[in-house]
């Protein structure tokens, strides 16, 4: 059976690629497309920074952060800033992209400086949102070399008071105090559960999982043209065990849908600077949309009685889930209808799986939006193989 | 049912094979068999249950009842062995366009488990064979009707089968090409090939097929050699009249006339089958001429084939 499966994907392959429309749909539109829109959409310039502080210290130090140097931003307009209650009200709104950024001070922290002890200043950042990020990170790290310069001019005075200093004590002072530790370290945290990729990547990943619908479907609707081109009699009167066309058929479906989103991963890297993330949890989150690409066209195909049917339902179904997926343009975060919207469609799990992907750098957080991608593809493909099972073979 | 073997064994047997489709029979009763190197023609109208019984014999539809053997070995659509003895030739062609004709050939051969070196050898001799080797290399797609036909010839000889299956090979082909399909179908059952032929061209059952089967609604309605289904008419006569005016009541007027046997319509022709129709022709004549029509003009002669399937199913083969 493996072996009649296999001379028959090669065939379909062979076939496939002598038509020049299965590349344009597998590589050279997908890439074109995020190319252009990421031309016309430079990462993350068409939006402000949204970002809260929560100050749980109240000291002067951390006063001084927040009422000197946030409102100064916020007049040049580097960021708007919003107010959030507490810093589980900030984790949330930040994993829910509905700010970029939030910078936490721990209770405590202006004691810890003025004892010159070591304490830090959290940054929150929505995952994906790389440029805010950084800017918020620079600004914490600005205020903390001021709040630095600070210890140390005091740590001198302190050495030197009550005697007239010489050269020698103040460089003694200074080098002691510059020996130790900065005082407050920054800790960026990007949020596991944010959504957005940086524009060029996102763009590059919703394009080919855009088109992987389209690409699979030339394996998918090859039994429709099969019966239409008159084949499939010649087929099932082969000594082959009838599954063995189906299973060629879904290969060699898999196979150019595998090949589409690889071959886009690479090139959008190349060539565009996308970053997808760690490889292992990409190739689990391609496997698994194709498989769902797989499962939603044996059900169009077996409701369709022409390839050409095949094609057109088709081609409505991956516009749907695309823009519920969000494959164009991120769903806004405060678009509460349109988030929940996303969850019903395999495109949305896929770059939100992405995304987890990119802000954590661990492959192992894929597996929740794998396993909804996969959920979806057999929801659908289940019907499809009951409808399957009725249908006349001739 | 009478039974000629050419040979040892019959390479198929079919006994009782029925189908359904719901409620709608499309095949009753079916059996026969054929003999090494024998040619069996099937004949029948549209809808006669012709491809239905090919479907079944070919593995493609699993019988309601009765049953299949091909080479000694059960049909149905899971019997790998009895598969490979057919060859299978559907009347729609069965060719991948954008694949040359070699590469048709190399990919129904490796379905068939023909093995790299003999696939190749057994290509260059069916590509010789169906006269395609200066276009092998071609795209299917881009051959004259004919070629195709071919093509989809050589593809269900490519394996070697022990029984060709040819469902309606010489539809929409000019008449070089039709000859060549009827040369190759002759010269391979001299080679012991057995062939199972369907066709709506009567000249070409009595050129190819030893013996002959006609199907109506699903049933064999008669079978055996020309000579021995052209016998079923009697010693009878055909007059053909060619009238000018109501011709289905000309031919009720027909049926009346002592000797008729039967008196059909095709078109504007009465078509008679009698006894003695020297004798009787003007009292033909006169039962048309009383029904106000004219006779434009007359032709008798033994009737053939088609007038037996026209006697026996009361419609013209070509319907």
């Amino acid at each position: 059976m493996i072996r009649a499966a296999l001379i028959i994907l090669g065939k379909d392959l062979r076939l496939r690629l002598r038509d020049r429309s299965v590349l344009l749909l597998a590589v050279v539109v997908p890439l074109g497309l995020t190319a252009l829109f990421a031309a016309i959409l430079p990462d993350d310039q068409p939006r402000g920074i949204t970002a809260a502080v929560v100050d749980a210290d109240g000291g002067e130090v951390a006063v001084g952060f927040v009422d000197g140097v946030l409102p100064a931003l916020a007049a040049d307009e580097i960021v708007t800033l919003v107010e959030v209650d507490d810093e589980a009200e900030a984790r949330r709104e930040v994993a829910a992209g509905d700010i970029d950024v939030a910078w936490l001070i721990p209770a405590g922290f202006s004691d810890e400086v003025g004892a010159g002890r070591a304490t830090e200043i959290a940054v929150l950042v929505t995952a994906g949102r790389v440029l805010p990020g950084e800017i918020a990170r620079g600004v914490a790290e600005a205020y903390a070399t001021q709040v630095g310069h600070v210890g140390l001019a005091v740590v001198t005075a302190a050495e030197v008071a009550g005697s007239a200093p010489g050269p020698a004590d103040v460089a003694a002072a200074a080098e002691q105090a510059a020996a130790t530790p900065d005082v407050v370290r920054i800790v960026q945290q990007a949020t596991a559960s944010g959504d957005r990729l940086d524009s060029t990547s996102y763009l590059a990943a919703g394009m080919a999982a855009f088109f992987v619908f389209f690409v699979t479907q030339f394996g998918v609707t090859g039994l429709l043209e099969e019966r239409q081109q008159g084949t499939m009699p010649r087929l099932l009167a082969a000594p082959i065990r009838p599954g063995a066309i189906h299973l060629g058929k879904i290969g060699g479906a898999f196979v150019l849908g595998l090949t589409s989103m690889t071959v886009l991963a690479v090139a959008s890297s190349a060539l565009l600077g996308a970053d997808w993330g760690p490889a292992p949890g990409v190739a689990v989150l391609v496997v698994a949309l194709v498989l769902a690409a797989l499962g939603v066209l044996a059900l169009v195909a077996s409701f369709a009685r022409t390839a050409e049917q095949a094609g057109n339902l088709q081609s409505v179904i991956a516009i749907v889930l695309g823009l519920l997926g969000g494959v164009f343009f991120p769903v806004p975060g405060d678009a509460e209808l349109l988030r929940i919207a996303s969850l019903l469609s395999p495109h949305g799990w896929f770059l939100r799986g992405l995304a987890d992907l990119r802000a954590t750098g661990d492959w192992s957080v894929v597996w929740p939006a794998a396993g909804a991608i996969v959920a979806f593809g057999i929801v659908a493909a289940v019907p499809a193989v009951l409808r399957q099972r009725r249908a006349s073979t001739w | 049912m009478a039974k000629l073997l050419i040979g040892t064994a019959p390479v198929l047997s079919c006994e009782g094979l029925q189908k359904s489709y719901g409620d709608q029979p499309a095949v009753v009763e079916v059996g026969f068999d054929i003999a090494p190197g024998e040619t069996f023609g099937l004949l029948g109208p549209n809808g006669a249950g012709k491809t239905t019984t090919i479907s079944m014999i070919a593995g493609l539809l699993r019988p309601d009842a009765g049953s299949i053997t091909v080479a000694g070995e059960r049909m149905s659509p899971t019997a790998a062995a009895a598969k490979g003895a057919v060859g299978l030739v559907p009347q729609d062609l069965a060719i991948y366009p954008d694949l040359s004709a070699r590469e048709n050939l190399t990919f129904f051969g490796r379905l068939y488990g023909l093995a790299k070196q003999p696939l190749r050898t057994r290509t260059d001799e069916v590509l010789e064979v169906i006269g395609l080797t200066d276009r092998a290399g071609d795209r299917a797609g881009e051959f004259s009707g004919g070629m195709k036909r071919r093509l989809n010839i050589g593809i269900g000889l490519l394996h070697r089968p022990r029984l060709l299956i040819l469902d309606e090979p010489t539809v929409g082909v000019d008449p070089q090409s039709r000859n060549a399909i009827l040369e190759s179908v002759e010269q391979l059952s001299g080679e012991g090939l057995a062939v199972l032929y369907t066709t709506h061209y009567m000249e070409e059952a009595e050129r190819l097929c030893r013996r002959i089967a006609i199907v109506d609604q699903g049933r064999l309605i008669a079978e055996g050699t020309r000579r021995e289904l052209v016998a079923t008419l009697g010693e009878q006569d055909l007059v053909r009249l060619e009238v000018f005016g109501d011709a289905v009541a000309a031919a009720e007027a027909c049926a009346g006339v002592e000797g008729v046997r039967s008196a059909d319509v095709e078109e504007s022709t009465v078509v008679c089958l009698m006894h003695g129709a020297g004798s009787r022709l003007a009292s033909l004549l006169g039962a048309v001429a009383e029904q106000g029509a004219t006779v434009t003009g007359v032709e008798v002669r033994e009737p053939d084939l088609e007038d037996v399937f026209l006697h026996l199913t009361g419609k013209a083969l070509r319907h």
